[in-house]
């Protein structure tokens, strides 16, 4: 029998999920604080959410080694940026940089699935999604993670109004931009049902709000079990 | 590769087979007869393994005759797709199973109505009004789906039919030497041959004006 | 290919309302990515008890036969109706007695008890563990996009219309994010003396 030695150099901690939304003049990011690895929870408390500077907010969803060196490559492009251009950076800007860093490493990429979210110039909200290899889309809603198939059927319904109709008319309901208070009620309703079927998300619900002001971040309980 | 079509038009069904046999790159017989004739009003095309594909069919033969010679009537087109689908069901969880592919068309001389079953090896069955089976399921179900509808004349539903064999002709990688043609209908079940297609030149495949109008 | 509950394709989802329960499908039925059939319904009813079927389409065509023939002879042995629940333990028995060469599907039982009128639902695996809720039970190939929108769309004590419409925007919702479910959908209200069969128009890719 011969011996054989490997070396796996991805690893299965990694953070529960991660969602966000975009409004007419704010952003919202959450993501619950449970950090796992197979059955056993390594941390109750682990931000998804990062500030990386002119008012984005940056979450990593995945492995989190990787997860870590992202942020912080997404960090310092933006200190590079403001030595060299002396200016803040923008968010469809800052998407175009982090495709750049997840395809620089598109044979040994980093097992992310990463989303943006801040306010453009026009001052709409903004979230870009990004799969781990650099292709990314500017949406109204995405979630990410291990609760991503629970999340965004709900997101299609509430968000986007998908299947819904007018009672009145019979047509289709349109999409239209939600307004801060009943975008946070979703954020919350949706993690509730998430952290109800899904072992690796639960703790502590963090709800990052972004507006032309900057922005705050709010915690809620989540199932500890 | 063996091509199956079948296609229900107001009256009757159309059964379309290949006539290849191949194996490999070899084509072994080049006037193959896919379809098998169950009773008078039932018809059944076949594909599949080798072997498994012309015992099945017999003993399917064999046992529709056999209800029919014991009961002095007929089984009816339902009946025998119901008896071949928990065949090839009871078969699927033995030590070989049988792999057929089938699609049955028949004919229900009472309410006179035209019927296609579509049944795969695993012995999943329904009743669809056009099916295919195999690579050529790829290439003509965007085909049928857009042209086929409800209550065509027999000669609307040859002419499809032959508008699909030319796509296959088209685009299938070896030469499945034409199509055998079977119509089941109130007078039984009848051989036909496929309606010439007028193809535009230079184009390969356009659909011609006449095919257009009238489906 | 490997994985038999995935060939087909089909979802189903049943929910508890006020003296009511709704049971609903979808109505696809591919192979692999190709879609084969609009019209493959995988609700079947036994005399007021509703059992869907979802998964290997070959299985559920043999079972859905299989427990029309074990129904009928309970019927006509017993002299009486068969209650969801009994129907449940025929269901999990039935697959159980195939534990080590199973059939690849995944039921779930709805129905109103016959005397006290209680909702009954229960979803089982495919050796036939029962799993019993008394809010939601979802199966097939969509079940982790039915979990996420029953866990928030649900809510206790829906009367029958609130209840079609919960279950039924659960269930396109979910089905829409699934390749394998979809084509349409069948959703059925049962309540004490009335059930409401309706079909559901949603995205056909």
């Amino acid at each position: 029998m011969p011996i054989e030695h490997s070396f796996n150099p991805y690893g299965d901690s990694s953070g529960g999920s991660t969602l966000a939304i975009a409004g007419k003049d704010f952003a919202i990011l959450a993501g619950d604080t449970r950090h796992s690895t197979g059955y056993s929870i390594d941390s109750r408390n682990e931000s998804q959410i990062h500030s990386v500077g002119d008012g984005l907010l940056v979450s990593p969803n995945g492995f989190s080694a990787d997860a870590r060196a992202f942020v912080d490559d997404v960090h310092n492009d933006i200190i590079w940026y403001h030595h060299k251009h002396n200016k803040k950076l923008a968010i469809s800007s800052c998407a175009r940089s982090i495709m750049h860093t997840l395809y620089r490493r598109r044979f040994f990429p980093y097992y992310v699935s990463p989303i943006l979210v801040g306010i453009e110039p026009d001052g709409t909200g903004a979230v870009y999604s990004f799969d781990p290899v650099g292709s990314y889309e500017r949406e109204a809603s995405r979630a990410a993670g291990h609760a991503s198939e629970l999340l965004v059927p709900f997101l299609d319904n509430q968000v986007r109004k998908a299947n819904q109709v007018d009672p009145e008319t019979g047509k289709p309901l349109a999409q239209h931009d939600l307004d801060l208070e009943t975008a946070l009620q979703l954020v919350k309703d949706a993690f509730a049902g998430a952290a109800e079927r899904r072992i690796q998300v639960g703790d502590w619900l963090e709800i990052a709000v972004v507006t032309k002001d900057g922005h705050k971040v709010e915690r809620y309980p989540l199932r500890r079990d | 590769m063996d091509i199956l079509i079948g296609l229900q038009t107001a009256n009757e069904v159309i059964l379309v087979t290949s006539r290849a046999i191949s194996r490999g790159v070899s084509v072994l017989k080049h006037d193959d007869n896919k379809v098998v004739k169950l009773n008078s009003y039932t018809a059944m095309a076949y594909s599949g393994e080798p072997g498994d594909v012309s015992n099945f069919a017999e003993y399917i033969q064999a046992n529709v005759a056999l209800y029919g010679l014991r009961h002095g009537i007929e089984m009816t087109p339902n009946s025998v797709a119901a008896f071949t689908r928990s065949e090839l069901a009871r078969s699927l969880r033995t030590r070989k199973p049988y792999q057929v592919n089938l699609l049955i068309g028949g004919f229900h001389p009472r309410e006179a109505k035209p019927m296609l079953a579509w049944v795969d090896y695993l012995g999943s069955k329904v009743d669809l009004p056009y099916a295919a089976h195999g690579y050529a399921a790829y290439y003509i179900t965007a085909t049928l789906d857009r042209y086929w509808k409800k209550g065509l004349t027999l000669e609307q539903g040859l002419k499809l039919a032959a508008q699909c064999v030319s796509e296959l002709q088209t685009r299938m990688p070896i030469d499945f030497k034409g199509c055998d043609v079977h119509i089941v209908g109130k007078s039984g079940i009848q051989s036909a041959d496929l309606p010439p297609i007028v193809v535009a030149p230079g184009v390969a495949n356009k659909p011609s004006e006449a095919t257009l109008a009238s489906a | 290919m490997s994985n038999p509950s995935e060939i087909n394709g089909g979802a189903a989802v049943a929910m508890v309302g006020k003296d009511c329960v709704a049971i609903a499908s979808d109505l696809r039925l591919g192979l692999q990515s190709v879609g084969i059939s609009g019209d493959f319904e995988k609700i079947f009813e036994y005399n007021g008890v509703y059992l869907a079927l979802t998964g290997l389409a070959t299985d559920v065509q043999t079972l859905s036969i299989d427990f029309r023939k074990k129904h009928s002879l309970y019927e006509l042995r017993e002299e009486r109706r068969m209650e969801p629940q009994t129907m449940a333990n025929l269901v999990s028995s039935t697959l159980y007695s195939k534990r080590f060469g199973p059939y690849f599907v995944g039921p779930l039982v709805a129905g109103l008890n016959s005397s006290t009128s209680k909702p009954y639902i229960c979803s089982f695996d495919s050796i036939g563990c029962i799993e019993h809720a008394n809010d939601f039970v979802v199966v097939g190939t969509a079940s982790d996009q039915l979990y996420g929108i029953c866990e928030s769309l649900y809510e206790p004590n829906l009367e029958p219309e609130d209840l079609f419409e919960t279950i039924s925007q659960a269930l396109m919702s979910a089905v829409d994010r699934d390749a394998l479910s979809g084509w349409g959908g069948v959703v059925y209200i049962i309540e004490k003396d009335k059930v409401t069969k309706r079909y559901l128009k949603t995205r056909q890719d």
